[in-house]
């Protein structure tokens, strides 16, 4: 082993061991302790006994998902445009992100650029055996399917090329960047290799077509199954190969199956390898810059988050106006709304997808009713997803402001009261993202009147979602708030986005704090449920609305105590219990 | 008061307070803070211990001592960042942990490091402070504020565009602008060129002018030595003199006429006496 890597090899296993010492040292916090056991009994429910007791002749739930004919291509065809998030935006830079100590000590050090791309690529590794591990086990239970251990090798390919996959555009993409017309000219063949892919898939679509509209009239399993077989068509099937390449192996049902598919994954994987490389070497031929501009580069697109805070004309996003009076911690929900802002392009996400299901909402009323049902259903599911993925990814809370504490605790401000501003900035956010899907029935509404049965309790209804979608927001971002400040040295803080490769441990987080909301909203659910009961009669079609009301004013009222408790947990936590952590 | 220009602080004779050595000293009715047998533990581990000391209003407290010596733990207490083991602080008369969001609005406390927010620009920075701190009449206090610390010109900019002496200019115009009764300064002229070392010293005299009790850690000892009214020798988190260089000559009389460097290494080094 080389110099440079012995010592990169030295340093990520000694700072990976002494985080661990030093996580595992928070135990003897009771309040770590009684997370650690409870933590302990989620993972052996949720990876040991739960699969066993809810599958069905020994075959769990994600297993006879992944068995489904419809499985494989849709999954392709989902991967296939989560890709193109990377190459259509402004990709995932935070791929190229490396900490400030590394980007001191590395960059300077006679360690060049091929080596610095290993390094990452090595180091993301981590978290994708973490990934296999929970996903080996998730999706275990198959009797049919391969062995775990055949699963567990299929399931690191696709994580691994996704990675490099991530690596690979968020390189060109910098590069395009930071060389302008000459990094552009680089860019431009694998941005057409992508745009020729995705009009094949697009192509695959349109041309059955007239065949999603007749499966609209039967139901949503048939509108899934007839979308399936549009991707599975000649030249849909032909752009999505490499992505299908990936994910056959891990839903192979034998060990035949498996061994006859793995070399297509590998090969997949290999020329990924080698295109990362090859963009490498470009990079350091084209590369201009010092290293040091260049490190400085890396730097500023990792505060940036990722995201140019200016556009190219050099204009700054606007924000609401803050009054000069008024009570002092709006300060700090106006802040945070500025950096979601500023940080996600926001404003300009929710216009378009504002715009866009309008128009589809129009498109497919014109088309058929069962089409605009099915637009409707997903239009909710997407809204659950949302309700219960979202705050994950919208971080500009404590998740972003903890490792500032010592900023934070200087203010003027009772914790509670900075615990409850950093709370609501997001959940005002992440309130409207979610309301604007209900242009949809309003849109289908508008266009099509008759195709609702009692046009009286539309509004009711939306009215009830209106009011109850903050309060479940607030609820989601309280628990993940919360987990951040009881557990900063667990919890993972700052507002970076994470690839592929963690996406079994957000499953996991997802769940969890579903499972603790579920406990929350239980006296919330009871209270509607009873309202809705009693008042069927004295309240007509306003039983709902009332139910809503009752049960969001219950759920803010059980929040507004643990604000409180979160609050004092604020005061009491040291500016050292975060700056040790992170 | 006079200006750090005109002559060095520490030297001045006549600027005696309440007390001659390092022993806890008594407040008076003007003091601003008072530090009454403040200490703070990490475990077993003591960072600070029994530290008692008040500051007045015009004052210039240096706070120093080597690496280590607590100096960054006692600030950040003072800034009501840190909760005391055991012992009081008093900010304008507030105890800060019991009274402490009054406390803090009447001081501000610079670190050494800037925090400042990516997404905000300089005037938007302004603008935050001006409602968490519900400034009254910011308006008219943001423009010359920008003006003294030479930020105008970027007053659109936001922090990941500005220099680490900007970025430094910021932070402390953030603190500023609330008129505190305290300023805590960390390392205050860390990034910041020539010129704005002058512009930062004559703010911070202009500041204690105007009645500011301040407290300054600093490792760079002429700095202390022009600007500060009484220095407070920290070493192993304990107090090991207090007062102006001629309390301290009168307390350490072996020292008397020694330049600021060999008064400090001789407080904090390794033969240096613990606090009598």
């Amino acid at each position: 082993m080389t110099g440079p890597a012995s010592a990169l090899r030295y340093l990520w296993v000694h700072s990976t061991w002494n985080r661990l010492r030093t996580q595992i040292k928070r135990v003897r916090n009771p309040r770590y302790a009684i997370a650690m056991a409870m933590g302990l009994l989620y993972f052996y429910w949720i990876l040991v006994y739960n699969p066993r007791a809810s599958s069905e002749n020994g075959v769990n739930p994600f297993a006879n998902l992944m068995n489904s004919g419809f499985a494989l291509p849709l999954a392709s065809g989902l991967l296939f445009f989560a890709l193109a998030r990377w190459w259509l935006f402004k990709g995932d830079k935070s791929a190229l992100a490396f900490s400030p100590a590394e980007v001191q000590f590395l960059f300077p050090a006679p360690i060049s650029r091929r080596g610095l791309v290993h390094a990452k690529l090595l180091r993301s590794q981590v978290a994708i055996l973490i990934n296999i591990v929970i996903w080996s086990v998730l999706l275990r239970g198959n009797a049919a399917s391969a062995h775990g251990w055949q699963r567990a090798i299929a399931l690191w390919l696709l994580f691994s090329t996704l990675s490099l996959h991530r690596l690979g555009a968020a390189i060109v993409r910098t590069n395009a960047l930071e060389h302008e017309r000459a990094g552009q000219r680089r860019s431009f063949l694998p941005a057409a290799i992508f745009v020729l892919m995705l009009s094949a898939v697009a192509y695959g679509v349109i041309s059955q077509w007239p065949a999603i509209m007749v499966a609209t009239e039967v139901g949503t399993k048939a509108v899934l199954q007839a979308v399936a077989d549009s991707l599975s068509q000649p030249i849909a099937a032909w752009a999505l190969w490499p992505v299908r390449a990936l994910l056959r192996p891990v839903f192979a049902q034998d060990a035949s199956t498996w061994l006859r598919l793995l070399p297509f994954s590998a090969l997949v994987g290999a020329l990924h390898y080698l295109w990362v490389l090859r963009l490498d070497a470009s990079f350091e031929e084209a590369a201009l810059e010092a290293t040091q501009m260049r490190a400085e580069l890396v730097k500023n697109v990792r505060t940036a988050g990722g995201v140019r805070k200016r556009s190219t004309k050099g204009k700054i996003s606007r924000i609401p106006k803050l009054s000069a009076l008024g009570r002092p911690e709006v300060a700090i929900t106006w802040k945070n709304v500025a950096a979601a802002m500023r940080g996600t392009a926001w404003r300009a996400q929710t216009i378009v997808f504002l715009v866009g299901l309008m128009a589809f909402a129009i498109f497919t009323s014109t088309q058929s009713e069962k089409m605009a049902d099915v637009f409707m259903a997903m239009s909710a599911g997407w809204g659950v997803m949302l309700l219960l993925f979202g705050p994950m990814g919208m971080r500009f809370d404590l998740r972003q402001d903890l490792p500032r504490l010592a900023l934070l605790k200087a203010y003027p401000l009772s914790g509670a009261r900075i615990v409850a501003a950093e709370i609501a900035g997001v959940t005002i956010l992440h309130t409207i993202s979610i309301w604007v899907l209900m242009v949809v029935p309003v849109t289908l509404f508008i266009t099509n009147p008759s195709s609702f049965d009692d046009a009286l309790q539309l509004p009711v209804i939306l009215g009830a979602i209106a009011l109850v979608i903050p309060a479940i927001n607030a609820l989601m971002f309280t628990l993940h708030n919360g987990a951040a400040l009881l557990f900063p040295s667990w919890v993972r803080l700052g507002t970076e986005q994470r690839g592929f490769e963690a996406m079994g441990q957000s499953l996991l987080t997802m769940l969890a704090t579903t499972l603790a909301a579920a406990v929350a909203l239980v006296f919330p659910i009871g209270i509607a449920v009873l309202t809705l009961w009693l008042g069927s009669t004295l309240l007509g079609p306003g039983r709902i609305l009332v139910a809503a009301l009752l049960g969001a004013s219950l759920l803010f009222a059980e929040l507004w105590p643990v604000i409180f408790w979160l609050g004092s947990v604020f005061d009491k936590t040291e500016v050292t219990d975060v700056s040790t952590a992170q | 008061m006079v200006p750090a220009a005109e002559g060095k602080f520490l030297r001045r004779p006549g600027r005696h307070y309440h007390h001659t050595d390092a022993s806890p000293c008594l407040p008076s009715p003007c003091s601003v803070i008072e530090v009454e047998r403040y200490n703070k533990l990490y475990g077993d581990f003591a960072a600070v211990q029994d530290l008692s000391f008040v500051v007045n209003p015009g004052d210039v407290l240096g706070l120093v001592g080597p690496n280590g010596a607590g100096k960054t733990t006692t600030l950040r207490a003072l800034a009501g960042i840190l909760q005391p083991t055991s012992g009081t602080i008093r900010i304008c008369g507030l105890d800060i942990a019991t009274k402490s969001v009054e406390a803090k609005s009447r001081l501000a406390f610079i670190p050494d490091e800037p925090q400042l927010f990516d997404y905000l620009t300089v005037s938007e920075h302004l603008q935050f402070i001006t409602r968490l701190y519900s400034v009254k009449d910011a308006a008219a206090r943001i423009g010359p504020l920008l003006e003294e610390l030479e930020l105008t010109a970027k007053k659109d900019s936001l922090p990941t565009e500005l220099s680490r002496g900007m970025k430094q200019k910021l932070a402390i115009a953030c603190g500023l602008l609330h008129q505190p009764n305290v300023l805590l300064l960390d390392e205050p002229l860390t990034g910041l060129d020539p010129v704005g070392i002058r512009r930062m010293k004559e703010t911070i005299t202009g500041r204690a002018r105007a009645g500011t009790a301040i407290v300054l850690s600093s490792h760079l000892l002429h700095l202390v030595e022009e600007l500060c009214t009484r220095l407070l020798v920290i070493r192993k988190g304990r107090a090991v003199a207090f007062g102006t260089l001629d309390d301290i000559f009168a307390t350490h009389p072996e020292l008397a006429g020694q330049p600021l460097e060999e008064v400090f290494l001789a407080l904090t080094g390794d033969g240096a006496p613990t606090a009598p």
